[in-house]
């Protein structure tokens, strides 16, 4: 009898003890016992300040050799009411980079912004002065109806065309806006300020952004939740009117398509490379894309983009390849207008997020020029901690001599870049 | 030919009390299909004040019980059209790198914003689950517009304060194309219409999330859930802790929830 008492008593712990451990093994009732953190309070809700700094190795071309390469920046930017209706918005950075920029003494400053806002209680009339970023076109890598871009880049820090858009300078303009639930009119006046641009590191560059008087007219509308779209107006002095329209769609849970184009009648890429007083005529410019998100974290973008004002493959052939001097001039002022020096070119951009480990994201970025066939290869391996941002990144530009990638001096680099936020 | 009665008359008879039986059958499964829906639209303005809102809220998320990631965002929602479909703006507030970054659902109009680079970027669904906002939709939406409710069973659960409570369990099945979940399970308490506890399904079966609503308290006049507990249903040691603060009753424009006007938001 006792025998049997004992069995019954260890049958009924083995039984509580198994439905303890089921308890237990339950993650749906162990993560009841978790603690959430508070949430953080913001004396600034508006402010941004990082610091960056970037440290690597290039091989270069031209019997250059490697070398080191490095940078420093400081990014600040603040924003804030002064009164229910008023806003204020102040934004710079400031670079220093070895081998530095030939043409900027010193550290580069880039004020981004410095412009006061006002709008009324219903946010139906908007009103903004001052030095204003303003930048339009769902493009990733090529924005022809972003009107206000060509200048704006002080010096380049990185091929990343949305890193590139952090370090652009906006334009001193009177920017009036209209908003209604379901479309959007504003009217943009900027105007000629200074005719040179600065080559002092520590200047605002007015005559980079305000060299010419300039105004544009945009209309957005929301057709349905799926589709919007924008069309634009733009004239500046002693040029004629250019024409803008883009498109987004969700065409599928996963996928969002791009698109957008701009005509006008201007000289072509090459001649106001070389100052020369060639006809204008009209052309095009083009980008259209397709987004797409895996549930693996993977967000793949394809874009084809055209630039009727760029050189084709026979152009490039006959006047830009045999020619060093031309080769500068051209690529230069492509990248001063960020204007494609290729009329045919196509970008790659994925982003992996959550590479294996919680934060870790990899970013690849590939552009093909399809007329002289160089091509550039960005790699970024970044791990994000709570207060700082440690990356890994690779460049490889390749190409024959005198093509867009290969006239390079830098062939392959790695770097490592560290990024303190406060 | 028993109790006196034709062939014809007994078969008329077994016709009517067949019809009659249909006809109970289908008023009572109607009228506990009008419960579930009901109860399901009391849930919903527990979790959802019924006027614009700010609150703020924050994320923590564990692996394995080990803190991996916080954030912090204010978000404003209200409604814009007669069909009770909540539009929300999202404004991040920490990690220190993603303050001042936007996301605006309005449906399936997504967009991010980041003041950084000025670039209003679309999202599609699939991209806006990539990030931790896509948590947020567990608080404001409006799952009586978007779901059909059936009541599956009364059943007593563990609450997420491990409290038994009385619940009725809701099966909630899209009622919309554009509906975020294949399918969702919702206990709600018998006693007083607060959600419980959530289990959500995509459109092939697969569990996507748990979600427990606990530490319930008075904002905006009604006791709400303060905090959630979010499960990973794929890897259950992913846990997200949703806590829920400063509810504010706020006139929130319908301008704010249009992309043209991203770059022009400024924070209180």
């Amino acid at each position: 009898m006792l025998t049997l008492h004992r069995s019954q008593v260890l049958l009924a712990s083995l039984a509580l003890a198994a439905s303890f451990s089921v308890l237990a093994a339950d993650p749906d009732i162990s993560a009841l016992d978790l603690k959430p953190e508070l949430a953080e309070k913001s004396a600034a809700p508006g402010r941004k300040l990082f610091v960056e700094g970037a440290v690597g190795r290039a091989d270069q071309r031209y019997g250059l050799g490697s070398r080191t390469i490095s940078r420093a920046s400081v990014d600040f930017r603040d924003s804030g009411r002064l009164s229910p209706s008023i806003q204020a918005t102040l934004s710079a950075r400031v670079d220093a980079t070895d081998p530095d920029d030939p043409r900027i003494d010193g550290a580069v400053l880039s004020l981004r912004e410095a412009f006061i806002g006002w709008q009324d209680e219903t946010a139906s009339y908007l009103a903004e002065l001052g030095r204003v970023n303003l930048r339009d076109g769902p493009g990733y890598g090529y924005n022809p109806t972003d009107f206000f871009r060509d200048q704006a880049l002080r010096t380049l820090t990185t091929v990343n065309p949305f890193t590139l858009r952090e370090n652009r300078m906006g334009t001193v303009m009177l920017r009036a806006q209209r908003l209604w639930p379901d479309a959007s009119l504003s009217v943009v006046l900027a105007p000629k300020l200074e005719s040179r641009r600065s080559s002092a590191g520590f200047n605002a560059d007015f005559g980079a952004t305000n060299a010419r008087s300039r105004a544009s007219v945009a209309l957005s509308n929301r057709w349905s939740e799926k589709v919007n779209t924008q069309f634009l107006v733009y004239k500046e002095d002693s040029a004629s009117v250019r024409f803008g329209g883009s498109l987004t769609a969700l065409v599928s849970q996963a996928a969002v398509l791009h698109a957008e184009g701009a005509w006008g009648r201007e000289p072509d890429l090459l001649s106001r490379a070389l100052g020369l007083a060639a006809p204008a005529t009209s052309r095009s410019r083009l980008a259209a894309g397709l987004t797409y998100t895996t549930e693996s974290k993977l967000s793949i973008t394809a874009e084809v983009q055209y630039n009727g004002f760029a050189l084709g493959r026979d152009q490039w052939l006959a006047q830009v390849q045999p020619n060093p001097l031309v080769q500068a001039a051209y690529y230069l002022k492509s990248q001063d207008l960020q204007d494609n020096a290729g009329r045919q070119s196509w970008l790659l951009y994925a982003v992996q997020r959550d590479l294996g480990v919680k934060g870790l994201d990899l970013t690849a970025l590939v552009k093909v020029n399809r007329n002289d066939h160089s091509r550039m290869l960005w790699l970024d391996l970044r791990h994000r901690f709570d207060q700082v941002d440690l990356a890994l990144q690779l460049l490889r530009n390749t190409g024959v001599g005198g093509s867009e990638f290969g006239v390079i001096p830098i062939r392959d680099s790695v770097g490592l870049v560290a990024t303190f936020y406060f | 030919m028993p109790f006196g009665t034709s062939e014809p008359e007994s078969a008329a008879m077994t016709l009517q009390a067949l019809l009659t039986t249909l006809l109970i059958t289908a008023a009572t499964a109607c009228h506990a299909a009008l419960d579930a829906q009901r109860i399901l639209e009391a849930s919903d303005a527990v979790r959802n004040p019924g006027r614009p809102f700010s609150v703020t809220v924050a994320l923590t998320e564990f692996q394995a019980g080990k803190r991996v990631d916080a954030s912090t965002m204010v978000t404003y929602t209200r409604t814009l059209t007669q069909d009770a479909q909540f539009a929300t703006l999202v404004r991040f507030t920490s990690p220190a790198r993603d303050a001042g970054k936007l996301m605006l659902k309005n449906g399936q109009d997504l967009w991010f914003y980041d003041p950084s680079t000025k670039a209003s970027v679309r999202l599609s669904p699939q991209q806006r689950l990539l990030g931790q906002a896509s948590n947020g939709d567990v608080v404001t939406v409006n799952l009586a517009r978007d779901y059909k409710a059936s009541l599956l069973a009364e059943e007593e659960i563990q609450d997420g304060d491990r409290k038994t409570r009385r619940t009725y369990k809701l099966e909630l099945t899209a009622a919309v194309d554009d509906a975020t979940y294949g399918r969702i399970e919702l206990w709600v308490g018998a006693d007083n219409n607060w959600p419980l506890k959530g289990r959500f399904f995509a459109d092939s079966g697969r569990l996507l999330k748990t979600v427990f609503y606990r530490r319930f308290a008075v904002e905006m006049g009604t006791e709400r859930p303060t905090e959630l507990v979010i499960i990973d249903g794929i890897n259950p040691a992913s846990v997200t802790l949703m806590r829920l603060s400063e509810y504010t009753a706020r006139n929130i424009p319908v301008g704010w929830f249009q992309r043209d006007y991203l770059p022009r938001f400024q924070p209180e």
